[in-house]
């Protein structure tokens, strides 16, 4: 072990020298250390992403079959037709190991009775409304919607902030089989209609039956976007998926559902599942991971980027750092040649640049982890930051588009056609997105960091010495240490 | 007992030999010198015997034994101390690690004995405050001497000298000569001085001239 004797007064006498290596060495093993954190991080702040995204698989009424159905029908008043399916398939789906949560979504029209509906237009509080989606039924024509949900906190409108409960409490799982009720901020204003007190609507069939409702809760929509005329956001009452489903006659049945996923990479098996489960052609199935997407993509691309700088320092430091000790072999011949005619074998000579190496090595690991983590917190969030700019001008270019996505099933049938669903659900699923979008990398440095680091630290040291190696090997001591 | 046999070495693809069928035998206990002009080959000579080249053609035995078969690096390890006119000491070490070092390379029954080094440097005028400067910091003369007591000191019984007052003074290169003959008289071993310096090989006992291809003992 005398190699590692003579490494250790070489570093001592060579002071400048190792410091010198000491600073290029630490300079390489920040950025490696960089590139392993900011890697880690990207991979941590994925896998979060697939869990916390959102991706949603709804189960809704096929359009166009419901159309052509109506159209194909023989009947003199052509009615279209929601089909709905039993909650019992939809609870089914619902216990996959892959659902987070599921929200059921029922909706009914009704007319108000001790209380007046908002109006936005002169005179169209009595008008029927319903959109495209609603046309031709005569169970849509009231001024007040029924959105009958399992969870109002689940629902779009809720999640993307287009409402927000102001006073009260939530529709839950719990309120089933109540008419528990939860309305808007306007009409209860209107109408002064506080948390606690009962409000009575009428259906709209022939022989109009009251049903009370009891206000658990008070929201606040947003009205901006989705307000038609006659059509006003303010007159959707939210209550319990089993309400709507007794005024139209369906009981223990609902017409739409949106399974949200635990993790957004098992969509695919997921969506197939639950078409298995639902087994009904009137239904679609589908799927929207655009969150997830949107999320994925700048995290990808920063661990994409990240694993770049590993190798390409781990490349060019090897580089560097093999040709400094080739020079550095060459003004050491004599030693060299010293040891050799003392009968020092080859081996034990590169055993000592190896250890040289690796003491300076430690130090540089030590100069990496101070001084690494804020270089990759730096580093990464930066990245992170022009990833999240690129991400959004993107989207920003295409949200909006009418794709003709279903809004999560939760947007009131009847009230508006699809494509305006579509293109509001694009908006929606950016806005969450981009809420939920990483503002900044948690870059800390772990146990598995350092140990990576030290390990590629390694491979380049032992690198490096091989290259400088086959310059000692090929030395003859009579040639470094005797001339005529 | 070194014996050289029948050795004959060329340069390249010349095939004129630098010397032809040499044959030298080498005894503990005495000093031999090699003089002879420059470029007559004696240099290489000693390269031959130190195991630090391998000759055209001819043998090198050591105690009966091939040098070959001993194995060069093993060889140099155990069997040969070699002293160079450069003194070729490491330089990022003091006299007493230079010594100490070559005791561990060469696994010498003297290995980490400090006092032992520092005592033998003592005798040949280092003292211990010198002997833990660095090397750099000692005249030529010192460091030859830290040489000598490098190869001194080793377990090896042949010691072979390549110029080694080549740098020197007079009064340092007598005493570097005294320090050798010590060296065979004192401590037994076979040592092999090459010079070009006449006043010096007529200190050996043995006096070898190398001169016309030709080694000629007196």
């Amino acid at each position: 072990m005398n190699y590692l004797k003579r490494s250790r007064l070489y570093l001592v006498h060579k002071k400048g020298q190792s410091l010198l290596m000491l600073l290029i060495m630490s300079a390489i093993l920040v950025f490696v250390l960089s590139g392993i954190i900011i890697q880690n991080a990207a991979i941590t702040a994925t896998n979060n992403v697939t869990k916390s995204a959102g991706t949603t698989i709804s189960v809704a009424a096929n359009r166009d079959k419901m159309f052509s159905q109506m159209r194909s029908s023989t009947a003199k008043t052509k009615t279209l037709t929601t089909p709905t399916v039993a909650n019992t398939k939809i609870k089914k789906a619902g216990s996959l190991s892959t659902v987070a949560y599921y929200n059921i979504t029922n909706t009914a029209s009704v007319n108000a009775s001790s209380f007046d509906a908002v109006s936005t237009t002169t005179g169209t509080s009595s008008m029927p409304s319903g959109g495209p989606g609603g046309g031709g039924t005569t169970a849509s024509s009231g001024d007040i919607t029924i959105n009958g949900v399992s969870s109002t906190a689940h629902t779009t409108a809720f999640t993307s902030n287009q409402a927000k409960l102001v006073s009260g409490r939530n529709i839950t799982a719990s309120d089933a089989n109540t008419k528990n009720v939860v309305i808007e901020k306007e009409l209860a204003t209107d109408n002064s209609v506080k948390v606690g007190d009962t409000i009575t609507v009428k259906t709209t069939a022939s022989s109009a039956k009251k049903i009370k409702l009891k206000v658990v809760g008070i929201y606040k929509a947003k009205t901006s976007s989705t307000s038609m005329p006659g059509n006003d956001p303010s007159n959707t009452i939210y209550t319990s998926y089993t309400l709507p489903a007794s005024i139209s006659g369906t009981v223990g049945k609902s017409s739409s559902v949106t399974y949200t996923l635990e993790n957004s990479a098992k969509e695919k098996a997921t969506t197939k599942q639950i078409k298995q489960i639902i087994a009904n052609s009137s239904f679609s199935v589908s799927s929207d991971d655009a969150s997830y997407q949107q999320l994925l993509q700048p995290m990808k691309n920063v661990q994409a980027f990240a694993k770049k700088i590993v190798w390409l320092v781990a490349i060019a430091g090897t580089i560097i750092l093999g040709l400094i000790i080739i020079l550095s072999v060459r003004n050491r011949q004599r030693e060299i040649g010293v040891l050799v005619s003392l009968g020092e074998s080859k081996l034990h000579i590169i055993g000592q640049l190896f250890a040289e190496l690796f003491t300076i090595l430690i130090g540089a690991m030590v100069v990496a982890l101070l001084l690494g983590s804020f270089v990759g917190n730096k580093v990464g969030n930066q990245l992170l930051a022009q990833q999240q700019t690129t991400s959004v001008s993107n989207t920003g270019s295409t949200s909006g588009a009418p794709t003709g996505t279903p809004g999560g099933g939760n947007m009131p049938a009847g009230k508006t056609g699809g494509t305006l669903r579509g293109g509001m659900t694009n908006q929606a699923t950016t806005s969450a997105a981009n809420k939920k979008a990483l503002k900044t990398l948690n870059t800390s440095i772990t146990p598995s960091s350092v140990i990576k680091l030290g390990g590629m630290g390694l491979v380049i040291i032992a690198l490096a010495v091989c290259l400088a190696a086959v310059s000692i090997l090929r030395l003859r001591p009579k040639d470094i240490l005797i001339g005529e | 007992m070194l014996t050289v046999k029948n050795l004959t070495h060329w340069y390249g693809k010349s095939g004129k030999p630098l010397y032809e069928n040499v044959n030298l035998s080498f005894t503990a206990d005495k000093v031999y010198t090699i003089v002879g002009a420059s470029g007559s080959g004696k240099t290489t000579f000693l390269a031959f015997i130190a195991g630090l080249d391998k000759p055209q053609a001819g043998e090198i035995f050591l105690d009966g034994e091939n040098i070959e078969k001993i194995g060069a690096t093993n060889y140099r390890k155990h069997k040969v101390a070699i002293v160079f006119q450069q003194y070729n000491l490491l330089m990022y070490m003091s006299a007493l690690d230079n010594v100490l070092t070559a005791l561990a390379v060469t696994a010498s029954q003297h290995k980490n004995d400090k006092q032992y080094v520092l005592d033998a440097l003592k005798g040949v005028g280092i003292e211990e405050a010198d002997a833990k400067k660095n090397v750099q910091q000692l005249s030529g003369g010192q460091q030859q001497r830290v040489a000598i007591i490098r190869a001194m000191l080793v377990d090896a019984n042949i010691v072979i000298a390549d110029e080694p007052t080549g740098n020197l003074d007079d009064e340092n290169s007598a005493m570097i000569v005294k320090l050798f003959q010590d060296l065979a008289h004192k401590h037994h071993k076979t040592v092999i001085i090459v010079t070009h310096d006449t006043k010096i090989a007529q200190k050996g006992d043995v006096q070898i001239k190398l001169a016309e291809r030709q080694f000629m003992v007196s």
